[in-house]
């Protein structure tokens, strides 16, 4: 894949993931602490935290086309980075009550949720390409068989 | 090499002859370049040397520096670079899908979406290949026709 495309790719995700993050946030946040109050310097978070988790999915880069197997296996380390990196700025975060184990569980969960969401959003768009795809394939087979 | 082209009735059997000195690797060149161009590839399997309808190749797949073309249940390695089958399987629906890829189109079961944008297509070998991002744009504009 050329790298000005991927970066394009990542840049697609960033806006997806600040999204789902500020979502996430909005729910855990109900759940655990709806009392809080946020001030102009916490509106960065959900952007912070996306740009951190674009890091880890550097690991899916490659010059070479990677098979589908390679390719899952990296997702998969992507996954586990990125729920190292989050729960590395919760457990160094002051606002953040980490010694609550509910409160840990939700953060990955939700890092799990949203993982699950981006990918599943861009296989949605990918199966609809495939289906017009095949409709043109049908389409040209019939004309020059 | 002096090039004559003579008419003949259409009674008559078409035919191109080659008339050498010797039978060296650009005469080889030039008969292989001409059976393409009639709808066949020369190929090699088991040492012993075929002509492969152009029809019956499902995908031809660039390994080390090697061709290889591949049928419904064999592989032939072909002298013939990538790009220039590119170039000469371009009228026979055959588009790159990959940097050392060909498909024929004709071929093609059917198309599903892989990770990363990507896409798997089933051969109706059985066989499934992978369509790489960067060739779906072409991919879409050969199925239009453009």
């Amino acid at each position: 894949m050329e790298f000005k495309r991927f970066l394009v790719n990542k840049l697609i995700l960033f806006f997806m993931l600040s999204t789902l993050i500020t979502v996430a946030i909005v729910l855990i946040g109900s759940a655990f602490d709806p009392e809080a109050q946020f001030g102009y310097k916490d509106m960065p978070v959900p952007i912070e935290y996306a740009a951190l988790c674009m890091l880890p999915t550097f690991v899916t880069w490659s010059k070479r086309e990677l098979s589908p197997k390679v390719l899952l296996v990296r997702k998969a380390i992507m996954l586990v980075l990125i729920e190292g990196v989050i729960l590395f700025i919760a457990f160094m975060s002051d606002v953040i009550d980490t010694s609550r184990i509910g409160v840990v569980l939700a953060i990955a969960g939700s890092v799990l949720v949203i993982f699950v969401l981006a990918n599943l959003f861009v296989w949605l768009k990918d199966a609809a390409e495939a289906k017009k795809l095949n409709r043109e394939l049908e389409a040209f087979q019939k004309l020059h068989g | 090499m002096n090039v004559r082209i003579e008419q003949v009735e259409k009674e008559r059997e078409e035919l191109v002859l080659i008339r050498c000195h010797a039978v060296t690797d650009e005469v080889r060149e030039i008969a292989s370049f001409i059976k393409s161009r009639a709808g066949t590839l020369s190929g090699t399997s088991d040492a012993k040397q075929y002509e492969i309808p152009v029809t019956d190749v499902c995908y031809i797949e660039s390994v080390d520096g090697k061709t290889f073309l591949y049928t419904r249940n064999r592989v032939y390695e072909t002298a013939y670079r990538i790009y220039e089958l590119e170039e000469l399987l371009k009228p026979k629906h055959f588009l790159r899908i990959a940097k050392p890829m060909l498909v024929n189109l004709m071929k093609i079961k059917s198309i599903q979406p892989a990770f990363n944008g990507r896409f798997t297509a089933t051969l109706s070998s059985g066989e499934k290949i992978i369509i790489s991002r960067n060739y779906v744009k072409a991919l879409k504009a050969a199925l239009k026709g453009e």
